[in-house]
């Protein structure tokens, strides 16, 4: 019964809030720029504008593809094992697509158990050494808060119990299923919090990050032959 | 105390105000009564909800305090990794606490933010390209700066900045009448070694219009005869307007935002009543950031272009060597070890880092020039940006900020660096004067003057009768 409620009516909803919230959020973004209070002329030259923001996006996305990645190394590396993790993971992980298969008939991609089991793995060493990093530079303490901790325990949660769920571990209240349901909805709990937090940024990276770039396309980076060189 | 007499929330526009604000050396009285300043709140709520829009707020929110920009600062850099130093901690704890309390700030608050913005920020954007975000720091202090002006925090060296421009349209008290006079001397200065050199004002139709910084009329007005020569030489059809010829607008630095306009607005008057081909600015990144890439915003220019095209220095000086209308002496290029500094302004921000290098292949002996690490658009910052040159207040802070590019300099084991910005060349003087080092620094004109062959036809004609 429970069992149904979270993987039915309360999934829905988390759904629903999750792609409704960052639907708003776009839209709410894109309607809020302004050409000349920010002083970008996004419409003036849309050939320049689409070229400079797919560059500044994609020399960010990919690892080590930008001279702010490569003088990092260490960093980009816990960086990409984090988000390539928590993004391939629940998205391909075989346990998530036979729910599509059963309900709706969908034949989902998937990884194999070896693999996700790795980015499972990957995802929380990195959440420790991002914890880690934050407590033991200067230059990071000085500006994290509680709420970056509790985010990346939000964000880590999901991982963590979905990895004690698939090996069955015990659980201190010998309750059936207990890291299935904690798994289910600390997963849910993450994906309702983004549009409300910092998290948005799954898709505030592409707004933000594409708007620099067609500041730099269409503005600051004209006379630079291939644009800026991220 | 709401209001004081010298420092208020009113812009200086008139002379009065002018020589009263000036007359108060140092600004001594000037900040006494800024600390009894009173925060119009309801100014502040109903400038940030007109201004402050979804980019900067998004901004602000989505920040990971990640620190990766704290590598990005040559200010952290050179304050020895002060974590306070840190880009995001500096935003986030002056308009982010802004922003987040809705104006509601106190006194104390509002001059943290001045400090800030004016002593730890040189709006270079450099953090800009180290963010995975993007998130432009420089962007968001200019516009702090906006905020700090409109509510009478600003410092002294700057309200009156912004008040030669809104009395004089110029950064200095350098009149039209002043102005053309210096053009007419310089002019007559140079008839016995370039007879027939001319500073033609107010030429309609010609193919360059040259617009300076006010600082070359007041103080350096050489700077305006080689500019002159340099034309004299390359044969162009130039002129310069009696009206709207100050490339620089201080207002930037000093967050007047309608001064900005105005000041612009006088500029691109001057490209519209007299039509030239083209215009060219000069050696300046300062003033080309003015008036060519954030002037067509302010005036509101849908395209985000100026009236016309609009050139660096540096793209004029390219083109003139690369068509030959400027033949370089083989003999006298320069045969030292000479970096070249990379001017945030027009190097971060336009992109004019490969015709920088060019002109340095025409003026330097295959093998002598040398790279800065980091160089380009990932540059650091001088040291004297956005204004920090010229504030009393924060010269300590700027002379511990010349460090980063000091240990540049040493590390490219040049004693000659080519600077062609009116800044950077303040910053690496201060730089010499602080460090004494025994480096040398110059703009681009004095040395085309020195290595350009000069065509017969324009040499005196004396030396051809003997």
């Amino acid at each position: 019964m429970f069992y149904q409620f979270i993987t039915g009516p309360l999934l829905w909803l988390t759904f629903i809030v999750f792609f409704g919230g960052l639907l708003v959020r776009v839209v709410n973004y894109i309607r809020g720029l302004d050409w000349q209070l920010d002083r970008v002329a996004y419409r003036a030259h849309p050939g320049m504008a689409i070229k400079g923001a797919l560059s500044s996006i994609i020399h960010w996305l990919v690892p080590f593809g930008s001279v702010g990645w490569r003088v990092k190394p260490v960093y980009t590396i816990i960086f990409f094992v984090f988000h390539i993790g928590l993004v391939v993971t629940p998205l391909f992980l075989e346990g998530h697509a036979v729910l599509l298969k059963e309900r709706w008939g969908i034949n989902w991609p998937t990884i194999s158990m070896g693999l996700a089991d790795t980015l499972t793995i990957g995802v929380l060493v990195a959440t420790v050494c991002i914890a880690i990093r934050r407590i033991a530079l200067p230059e990071v303490r000085i500006v994290t808060t509680f709420y970056d901790y509790f985010l990346l325990l939000l964000t880590a949660a999901p991982f963590a119990t979905g990895l004690l769920t698939v090996y069955q571990a015990a659980n201190p209240w010998a309750i059936q299923d207990f890291w299935l349901y904690a798994h289910i909805l600390s997963g849910q709990l993450l994906l309702m919090a983004i549009p409300f937090t910092k998290l948005f940024h799954v898709v505030g990276f592409f707004l933000s990050r594409g708007q620099l770039g067609v500041d730099f396309g269409v503005k600051r980076a004209i006379k630079a032959k291939g644009g800026f060189a991220w | 105390m709401p209001e004081g007499i010298l420092c208020n929330k009113i812009p200086v526009t008139t002379k009065e105000q002018l020589d009263a604000v000036l007359a108060d050396k140092g600004g001594k009285k000037y900040y006494e009564e800024m600390k009894h300043l009173d925060i119009d709140v309801e100014k502040l709520q109903t400038t940030l909800q007109a201004t402050c829009k979804s980019r900067m707020r998004t901004w602000l929110e989505m920040c990971a305090h990640c620190g990766l920009c704290a590598d990005s600062c040559f200010i952290y850099l050179s304050n020895r990794k002060d974590p306070t130093q840190v880009p995001s901690y500096k935003i986030l704890s002056t308009l982010g606490k802004i922003v987040k309390q809705n104006g509601n700030v106190d006194n104390a608050h509002m001059k943290y933010c001045m400090d800030v913005a004016w002593s730890k920020c040189t709006c270079c954007n450099r953090c800009g390209s180290f963010c995975p975000y993007g998130i432009d720091m420089g962007v968001m202090f200019g516009y702090l700066r906006g905020l700090c002006f409109s509510q009478g925090f600003v410092p002294w060296e700057l309200k009156i900045g912004s008040g030669m421009h809104r009395i004089f349209k110029a950064q200095m008290d350098v009149t039209p009448e002043d102005w053309v006079e210096t053009c007419e001397w310089m002019a007559d200065e140079q008839q016995d070694e370039w007879p027939g050199l001319e500073i033609p004002v107010d030429k309609v139709g010609a193919d360059i219009l040259y617009t300076c910084n006010a600082r070359e009329p007041k103080h350096y007005p050489e700077d305006i005869a080689e500019a002159a020569i340099l034309f004299h030489i390359a044969g162009e059809n130039w002129t310069v307007p009696s009206e709207g010829w100050e490339q620089t607008c201080l207002t930037i630095f000093a967050g007047d935002w309608a001064g900005c306009k105005s000041q612009i607005e006088n500029v691109y008057g001057a490209i519209e009543r007299l039509k030239p081909k083209r215009v060219l600015g000069t050696e300046c990144g300062h003033a080309h950031r003015c008036m060519v890439i954030e002037g067509p915003y302010w005036t509101g220019r849908a395209d985000g272009r100026p009236p016309a095209p609009y050139l660096h220095y540096t793209e004029w000086v390219a083109e003139a060597l690369r068509t030959g209308k400027i033949k370089i002496d083989p003999a006298k290029r320069i045969k030292e070890p000479v970096t070249l500094q990379d001017s945030c302004n027009y190097i971060r921000n336009y992109g004019l880092k490969d015709i920088t290098r060019e002109i340095m292949s025409y003026l330097v002996e295959p093998g002598y020039f040398v790279e800065m690490t980091p160089n380009k658009e990932h540059n650091f910052c001088c040291g004297g940006g956005g204004g920090i040159n010229g504030i009393g207040m924060y010269r300590q802070q700027r002379n511990v900020g010349l460090k980063v590019k000091r240990d540049q300099i040493l590390a490219t084991g040049c004693k000659l660096v080519v600077s062609p910005c009116h800044n950077c060349w303040d910053a690496i003087r201060d730089l010499e004067e602080v460090f004494e080092l025994g480096i040398k620094w110059t703009f681009l004109k004095p040395l085309l003057i020195k290595m350009a062959i000069i065509p017969e036809h324009l040499k005196p004609k004396e030396e051809e009768e003997e």
